[in-house]
């Protein structure tokens, strides 16, 4: 058996598990569960620190273009070396990178991260956390600014009288579309205005800024909808593949045998529970 | 009609578990059986396509794959047919990935249309560049200096030493950006951290789940169109005359949604009954 067909029978297990949840809670379900949960953990780290870590991390800590074997610096690294070849192996890091200690910051902040493991040294966590909060604050917030206020402020900044433009169109620019923009952000961004209660006219003009939400939460129900249908069918699609001559009718077996072994999981439970 | 209510009002009580089935069969019939239902492209997905035809022949375009195996039905047909687009029209694509998963995804995708079906070259006419930890920091960092985030493509090959990378230092090098994104970090960064501060043009083709949350970058002109979700990648696939995977979803796509809408009707149907009954039971 080759390493397609197994991994196909495995792929429909696993589908076919997760989808029997939808029966109900059970063993399949939960294998395949911890299953998911211990590979995505696995495949992110290995992935983190092979593409990050090592390359960019190690490799500018210790890199191959500067190698000496008689340096101090290098003496550690060839310690190293010994016991953990593949992350350093011999005669430095080869990534394109120059020697830069400064690196030593992030890798003193991340060992402080990991700290966090012993409960006497849990608060040097706290340093790490506070640059990578700081770090991404900062970024974020002129791009926030830029992009989502700015940006989209002006981009409601349309003439609602445009003589160019017709009265009304279904998906392009109209006087009747702009006009809708232009109610919908005003009573839109009126109804979360809570310094005064929302009764009479205002209240009125609120009622309208809500309509318009409800109208954008049916159309994210709606997308929502139809991103799990295309989940499904691209399992689906899988498991039709799966179930040809070529894959020995896996999704075929896979199915029957759940079945099987839920029916009687089932009845066992039921004479056990009488 | 006291029949037609009571079974109304019956079907509102019905397990949940027969609707589960009844959505499985709607949507397995028309993956058997196709109907081959017309598919038409709306404004946003030609926005990209025209996007992408406008660019001159051999431009440098980036793709960055945001999506892993759980949205690969609707974010992977996407890429494939922008991989389709771009070779066909002799760009030169350069990919990365925000997401460790995309790095895989994009990989097949490569291997299926520029290897396979076009026969290019890895180096000359597309490079894996691959993925980075960091999110909005690695957008950034492509932003300010890409030599810096890249050192190495997700082979092990020196970018100096990658042909098609020459005179490729920053992000302002390329010509345009496609992003495949399932959520963050995906479109929305790309915007917020590359587009904005440089303008070069961008589309996008995001999961349905985002579409609201991308549009109203797409109306103020921030990014050049969005293919959403599967309809997208299949009306995508339909403009560039290579139906796939999102084509041949589109039929039990539909039949599945007039199900649910029925569904819904119904549901609402029975709701509103029940609260006549109730307001008549009260004497009110």
């Amino acid at each position: 058996m080759n390493f397609e067909i197994f991994g196909a029978w495995l792929a429909v297990f696993f589908t076919l598990a997760i989808f029997s949840f939808l029966y109900r809670d059970n063993s399949f379900y939960k294998i395949t569960e911890h299953l998911f949960v211990g590979v995505s953990a696995g495949y992110w780290m290995s992935m983190f620190f092979w593409t990050q870590i090592q390359p960019n991390l190690y490799g500018r800590l210790w890199p191959s273009k500067e190698y000496s074997e008689s340096g101090i610096w290098y003496r550690i690294y060839d310690g190293l070396s010994i016991f953990l070849g593949s992350i350093f192996p011999e005669g430095g890091i080869d990534k394109g990178h120059d020697l830069n200690l400064f690196y030593l910051i992030p890798l003193a902040l991340g060992v402080m991260m990991l700290l966090s493991l012993f409960k006497s040294f849990g608060w040097m966590a706290r340093w790490g956390i506070a640059y990578t909060v700081g770090m991404a604050a900062g970024l974020r917030a002129y791009g926030y600014l830029n992009s989502n206020i700015l940006s989209q402020v002006k981009a409601t900044i349309i003439p609602i009288f445009d003589p160019d433009l017709p009265f009304f169109s279904l998906l392009e620019n109209s006087h009747f579309n702009n006009f809708i923009i232009f109610i919908g952000t005003l009573t839109g961004l009126l109804y979360f205005y809570f310094s005064k209660e929302q009764k009479g006219t205002f209240g009125r003009i609120t009622r309208i800024g809500i309509y318009f939400l409800m109208i954008s939460f049916g159309a994210s129900f709606g997308f929502a909808v139809m991103g799990r249908i295309s989940l499904l069918i691209g399992r689906f699609v899988e498991l039709i593949t799966y179930s040809s001559d070529d894959y020995y009718h896996a999704s075929y077996w896979v199915l029957l045998v759940m079945v099987i072994l839920l029916i009687y999981n089932a009845y066992n439970e039921k004479a056990s529970a009488e | 009609m006291d029949f037609l209510i009571n079974t109304i009002l019956k079907l509102g009580k019905v397990d949940r578990r027969w609707i589960f089935l009844i959505i499985a069969f709607v949507v397995l019939i028309p993956l058997l059986f196709p109907l081959s239902l017309p598919i038409r492209a709306t404004a946003t997905t030609q926005l990209v396509y025209d996007a992408v035809e406008k660019l001159p022949h051999g431009s440098k375009v980036l793709l960055s794959c945001e999506y892993g195996p759980s949205t690969k039905p609707e974010i992977h047909p996407m890429v494939i047919s922008f991989l389709k687009h771009c070779f066909r029209n002799g760009h030169k694509v350069y990919v990365t990935c925000l997401w460790p998963d995309g790095q895989f995804l994009a990989d097949e995708a490569l291997d299926e249309v520029a290897n396979n079906e076009f026969q290019l070259t890895y180096g000359i006419d597309y490079v894996m560049l691959g993925f980075r930890p960091g999110n909005e920091a690695v957008v950034k960092g492509i932003v300010s200096d890409l030599r810096k985030v890249y050192t190495i493509d997700s082979r092990g090959t020196k970018i100096t030493e990658i042909p098609m990378m020459d005179g490729i230092t920053k992000f302002e090098d390329f010509d345009f950006l496609f992003s495949g994104s399932a959520g963050y970090p995906g479109t929305i960064e790309w915007v917020q951290y590359a587009v904005d501060q440089t303008n070069i043009p961008m589309s996008t083709g995001t999961t349905s789940i985002q579409v609201n949350e991308v549009m109203p970058y797409v109306q103020a002109g921030q990014v050049q169109g969005i293919l959403a979700g599967m309809p997208g990648a299949a009306e995508y696939e339909n403009l560039i005359g290579s139906p796939g995977i999102g084509t041949s979803g589109m039929d039990a796509q539909s039949v599945a949604h007039l199900v649910i809408v029925l569904f819904i009707v119904l549901g609402n149907l029975g709701y509103f009954i029940e609260r006549n009954r109730e307001k008549k039971q009260r004497g009110y």
